[in-house]
């Protein structure tokens, strides 16, 4: 079989042929796609596959599936590993039965995270062996590999693709056979309880471990040098194509130390490579993880030579490594002019910033907020998803944003030093099952007066509608009770409870002054649909338009353009929400037919 | 063959990079695509890379590319150094207003980038929307800007790969309105005058 798969694709079904019983994850760009792409592939429904409501949930229900000697995996983005560090780093104690596979995509840029964190840290950390892909298809092989080697040392194993990876296709040649095996149950075992003096007795053995994996990682076709020459570069990830076509380009003499398996650190291969150059440039994105290693083994080696990258200043700490810099840098350490700059000025073009959709329901939900709290102190914590757009001009309504769940404890330290605030919180129905519950019990709980207004637009909007607990919708194509958001709130003790459309205007308002006024905890259920979930409305209309510019000022959204000396409405954009139809001064808009 | 997509996010160029990408595949070569995923795609700036061939990354270096193929006229812009010195620009002349020209922190100056893009380039400009509209929807616009890629004669696939890969990537009942889509391309493609 031959097939284009995108890098996330070419994992789910490396897995899927290594015969994966249970994946779960959670949703989280660059990752996403390798779940979605696992329950695609299960034709057959022979893989149980779920989108957990976080990724420390995720994360422990892949370990107990591998507990009982069944294959599994658990997909997420590098800030979900965050979340699951708790049983990662416990697990990797107690180690696993049936091969599993933490996937944690990384974001070097970062292009859509918090945070340009690196995983390989995390399998240093935790003593787990991490492979680091560097194209769709070497993701391929390596996803088999590690379901291989997890077996193989009893530990879980990391693969830590990168956004390059994630999102880049290639093209994939197989033999669509699955490994097949018996799955020989959970057998009870002291070995599965962790205490202090099992936890004492692994750890040595764990450090052992390690001397022994880093032995095949020398010698693994994803960890290699390729090329002679007295000047090195060692690469891996995303990044060595990159040095790669550098080098064919130009005909450069150059070693390259492809690392592909970077932690444990392949030791006696790095010590082949440093003997046999003379000074190394390393090219890798994030943190100088393998620069560290050769570091390390210069040290061991008691041997001095020039490194050049991260540590020395020579590489830009943060950022992506592209074509263009990455050019600039090898110049740089060659000493050779490659190429001649001609660098075209481009005009200054419109600046086009990532904004809520046209008809979106948050739009709606930020305004009738700011309408009712105008001119009262107030302050707006927000959270993570499309609603962090509410930031940008003309709304201005998210004042903080942290991490997943962030939204309402911040607003109650916020309100604990500043009582006389308003304290907003907004946070949307998937980030409140994954860790937003825990915060409003603790509102509710150390009577805390905060505003909760929960954003529901019934799925995982930015990472590409995803559904929860709150759609009843599940991966494995079947409908559970859905569990409403409302009642959650009830069941906590919230004692203000009111769901409100957003784009009901005046009652929106309404509802949201009165929960201002509440004296305790108040939470207001924004509901509407993201508007990726059904065939909007007629376009709006508008006519004899006098040019104040209002509706666009007040709104900001992308469907209403001027043109001219008056406002138009893109037809193709509009879905006919007519939010500004109540913001228009003179009328002039109105609904579509 | 280096292609280089660019859009607006939410207009379908990660469909377009699929359909290039898989013709090649059709006529027994290697492809790869490089794709903007997550948060870009709410109105903001877009980009698919296409290679076909023996190259190791997917991405397209700046002054690499032999195609571009731009779904807005200002995205075409913003892109254009992408383009190697032989290479080709079809620029859809459909505008899409950022919401900063609208609240005027920046401006659009139409005359202007279509002045830059063909001081730049060899340019061919097609209102890609209206061809899209009349063969049944703007949703088409992908395969519309395909049509006329392939009508100038710069793509290196035959037309039999590009419909074989259209229709293994689009949903059977859109493939009506995508074939003529593509063929509206096609003749618009044949009749300007650009040498490739």
């Amino acid at each position: 079989m031959k097939e284009i798969l995108l890098g996330n694709s070419a994992i789910a079904l490396g897995a899927v042929l290594a015969g994966v019983k249970v994946v779960s994850g959670y949703p989280g760009t660059p990752s996403t796609e390798v779940l979605e792409s696992v329950a695609e592939f299960n034709t057959d429904g022979s893989i149980d596959v779920e989108w957990s409501t976080n990724e420390k949930a995720a994360l422990e229900i892949a370990a107990g599936a591998s507990y009982c000697g069944a294959r599994s995996m658990v997909t997420m983005k590098q800030v979900g590993l965050n979340v699951a560090s708790d049983p990662l780093m416990s697990l990797a104690m107690i180690g696993i039965k049936g091969g599993m596979v933490v996937v944690v995509a990384d974001d070097p840029g970062p292009i859509s995270s918090q945070t340009e964190q690196d995983t390989r840290h995390f399998g240093k950390y935790a003593n787990l062996p991490v492979l680091d892909p560097s194209s769709a298809q070497e993701a391929f092989e390596m996803t088999k590999y590690a379901f291989e080697l997890s077996e193989q040392i009893h530990l879980p194993v990391i693969i830590r693709p990168t956004t390059k990876v994630c999102h880049s296709s290639g093209t994939i040649e197989y033999d669509d056979e699955k490994y097949e095996y018996e799955i020989e149950g959970f057998i009870k075992d002291p070995k599965w309880v962790i205490f202090p003096p099992l936890s004492y007795r692994r750890h040595l053995e764990i450090e052992e471990q390690q001397k022994e994996i880093s032995k095949m990682f020398d010698s693994i076709p994803y960890n290699r040098i390729e090329g002679k020459g007295k000047y090195g570069i060692a690469s891996g990830g995303a990044t060595y194509p990159i040095v790669k076509d550098i080098i064919e380009k130009f005909d450069l003499d150059i070693a390259l130390l492809k690392v592909g398996a970077v932690f444990p650190a392949p030791m006696q291969l790095h010590n082949r490579f440093l003997d046999s150059v003379e000074k190394v440039l390393v090219l890798e994105e994030l943190d100088p993880v393998i620069e560290e290693q050769l570091y390390y083994a210069l040290a061991v080696n008691n041997i001095q030579k020039p490194i050049l990258g991260k540590m020395n200043g020579f590489v830009s700490p943060a950022g992506e490594l592209k074509y263009e810099n990455t050019l600039k840098i090898i110049e740089k350490f060659v000493d050779i002019e490659l190429i001649k700059d001609e660098d075209i000025s481009t005009p200054e073009l419109p600046a086009r910033p990532p904004v809520l959709c046209a008809g979106c329901p948050h739009r709606a939900s930020f305004y009738a907020v700011k309408k009712a709290m105008k001119g009262k102190k107030s302050v707006f914590c927000g959270d993570i998803g499309c609603y962090t757009l509410g930031n940008g001009k003309p709304l201005e309504m998210t004042d903080t944003c942290l991490c997943m769940g962030a939204g309402i404890t911040i607003a109650q330290g916020i309100k604990k030093v500043e009582p006389d605030t308003n304290a907003f919180a907004f946070i949307g129905d998937s980030t409140f099952f994954a860790s937003g519950m825990t915060g409003l019990a603790n509102a509710i709980y150390n009577n805390t007066n905060i505003n909760v207004i929960i954003l529901d637009n019934y799925t995982t909007a930015m990472t590409g509608q995803q559904p929860h607990p709150g759609t009843g919708k599940t991966m494995m194509g079947t409908m559970s009770e859905k569990i409403d958001i409302a009642s959650v709130a009830k069941a906590l003790n919230a004692k203000f409870v009111e769901k409100v459309n957003p784009f009901d205007f005046e009652k929106a308002i309404k509802v949201v002054s009165d929960a201002a006024e509440y004296d305790g905890v108040s939470v207001v259920v924004f509901e509407a649909p993201c508007i990726a979930l059904f065939k909007g409305d007629a376009p709006c209309k508008i006519e004899n338009c006098i040019g104040c510019n209002r509706c666009i000022k007040e709104l900001g959204c992308p469907a209403l353009y001027i043109s001219g000396r008056k406002v138009e409405i893109d037809k193709t954009l509009c879905n006919g929400c007519g939010l500004c139809i109540n913001v228009c001064p003179t009328n002039c808009i109105s609904k579509g037919d | 063959m280096d292609i280089l997509i660019s859009g607006v996010g939410g207009q379908g160029t990660i469909l377009a990079s699929k359909i290039l990408a898989y013709s090649a595949v059709v006529e027994g070569n290697n492809a790869r695509t490089g794709e903007t995923i997550g948060m870009s795609q709410r109105g903001g700036c877009v980009v698919s890379h296409v290679r076909t061939g023996s190259v190791n990354s997917p991405y397209n270096p700046v002054g690499g590319a032999d195609l571009l193929l731009s779904f807005e006229l200002c995205e075409g812009a913003r892109n254009i150094k992408y383009i190697n010195k032989n290479g080709i620009a079809v620029i859809n002349t459909t505008k899409i207003m950022p919401v900063t020209t609208s609240l005027g922190t920046s401006e659009y100056d139409e005359e202007q980038i279509k002045k830059f893009i063909t001081d730049n380039a060899r340019a061919v400009f097609v209102d890609a929307n209206s061809l899209a509209h009349e063969a049944g929807s703007v949703k088409a616009v992908n395969t519309v800007l395909i049509g006329v890629a392939y009508g100038i004669g710069i793509l290196d696939v035959s037309k039999e790969s590009i419909i074989q890969s259209m229709e293994k990537n689009i949903k059977q009942r859109f493939i009506d309105l995508n074939m003529r889509a593509f063929e509206a391309g096609v003749r618009y493609g044949s009749e300007v005058q650009v040498k490739c």
